[in-house]
């Protein structure tokens, strides 16, 4: 790996991301704070993070990847159950997830087990 | 939440609160990236650093994906950028809680900086409970926390890369997705809650439509069809909801 260009592609990732917040930044220093424009940058990020959900979950890149999508589907849907039935209790909802993802990789024989 | 007399008390509580599931989140997610950037021949430095300096998982792994790839400037930076926009509505709606506090302006470059869906939404949710000068204090101290573990989270999954059992590290990497679907749609703000569902909805078709720019896509379409039906939808429903 070629060092000097590996440290400017990852300089400008960081830019890439910054860009964002520094932008942001300056625009609220103009916005009064009770302005309802900011319940739609709550609805945008709302948005934004539930589609990143979906997309890890549904279309998933790396390990994730290799267990089938319904290995990833019924775990989430066990940690809803868990978490909205009993009590909404974050750890009971992963611990709903992670088992169930767990019983299935264990039952099908997915490498690695 | 209590009366947080000194800001070195709300820097503990901050810290308190954090460590648990939040932290345990980052290590877990930072584990993953560890040993993804170790795959793709990253140094153990730069991962470190891309935690600390990028701060938002999909754009790194954006990142050590094209990279590796072979993908030129222009693409990463684009890949990168539209990974991490989210950080843009997140930011302008965070802004709003330290308005109050007493600090000096350009702090909220910092305080940009060290937000995460993780502290965004401690923040959104806690924020308001706690006095408004001790809230950059309290920040502070929980997102701290948060990127320690984190650290040490791509530190243990860049060295243990080809020890650890691939079922382990799946397992870790699937806390992900469970925690942040756990904790967004977990809103009692109806726009906030329908904003959730339409971006479930949206973002997988959207990403396969343009994978750079997807997730602004169906979170700009989500997110301002939430917005405009604010008044169409039920008020929240905390008081009578007996058939769950």
């Amino acid at each position: 790996m070629d060092e000097t260009s590996a440290w400017i592609f990852f300089l400008s990732a960081v830019l890439a991301t910054y860009v964002w917040r520094f932008a942001a930044v300056m625009i609220s220093h103009r916005i009064e704070a009770n302005h309802p424009i900011f319940e739609w940058f709550t609805c945008l990020a709302y948005g934004i993070i539930a589609a990143l959900v979906a997309r890890t979950l549904i279309l998933p890149s790396g390990l994730l990847a290799l267990v089938p999508l319904w290995h990833r589907l019924i775990p989430m849907a066990l940690a809803f159950l868990g978490f909205y039935l009993l009590g909404k209790r974050l750890w009971v909802g992963i611990v709903f997830g992670e088992t169930g993802l767990i019983a299935l990789m264990w039952f099908n024989g997915i490498e690695g087990f | 939440m209590k009366e947080l007399e000194t800001n070195s008390r709300a820097v503990l509580v901050g810290i308190r609160n954090a460590f648990g599931l939040p932290a345990l989140l980052l290590f877990s997610a930072m584990t993953g990236f560890g040993s993804f950037a170790h795959e793709h021949g990253f140094s153990l430095y730069m991962s470190m650093l891309s935690t600390i300096l990028i701060w938002g998982l999909p754009g790194q792994v954006v990142h050590v994906e094209l990279y590796g790839m072979g993908a030129p400037l222009i693409a990463v930076v684009l890949g990168v950028a539209g990974a991490n926009a989210r950080f843009m509505p997140m930011t302008l709606s965070m802004m709003p809680i330290f308005d109050d506090s007493p600090h000096n302006r350009r702090w909220n470059y910092l305080l940009a900086h060290m937000i995460s869906i993780n502290t965004w939404t401690e923040m959104l949710h806690t924020g308001p409970e706690i006095r408004a000068d001790r809230r950059m204090a309290y920040f502070l101290g929980f997102s701290f926390t948060c990127m320690t573990s984190g650290i040490i989270g791509v530190l243990q999954g860049y060295i243990l890369f080809e020890s650890m059992p691939q079922t382990v590290s799946l397992c870790l990497i699937f806390l992900v997705p469970v925690y942040f679907g756990l904790i967004m749609s977990n809103t009692v703000h109806p726009p906030f809650l329908l904003a959730f569902v339409l971006g479930c909805i949206l973002g997988p078709p959207m990403h396969l439509l343009t994978p750079e720019w997807g997730l602004v896509l169906a979170g700009l379409i989500s997110g301002t069809l939430a917005y405009l039906m604010r008044h169409k939808l039920p008020s929240p429903w905390n008081s009578k909801e007996g058939n769950g």
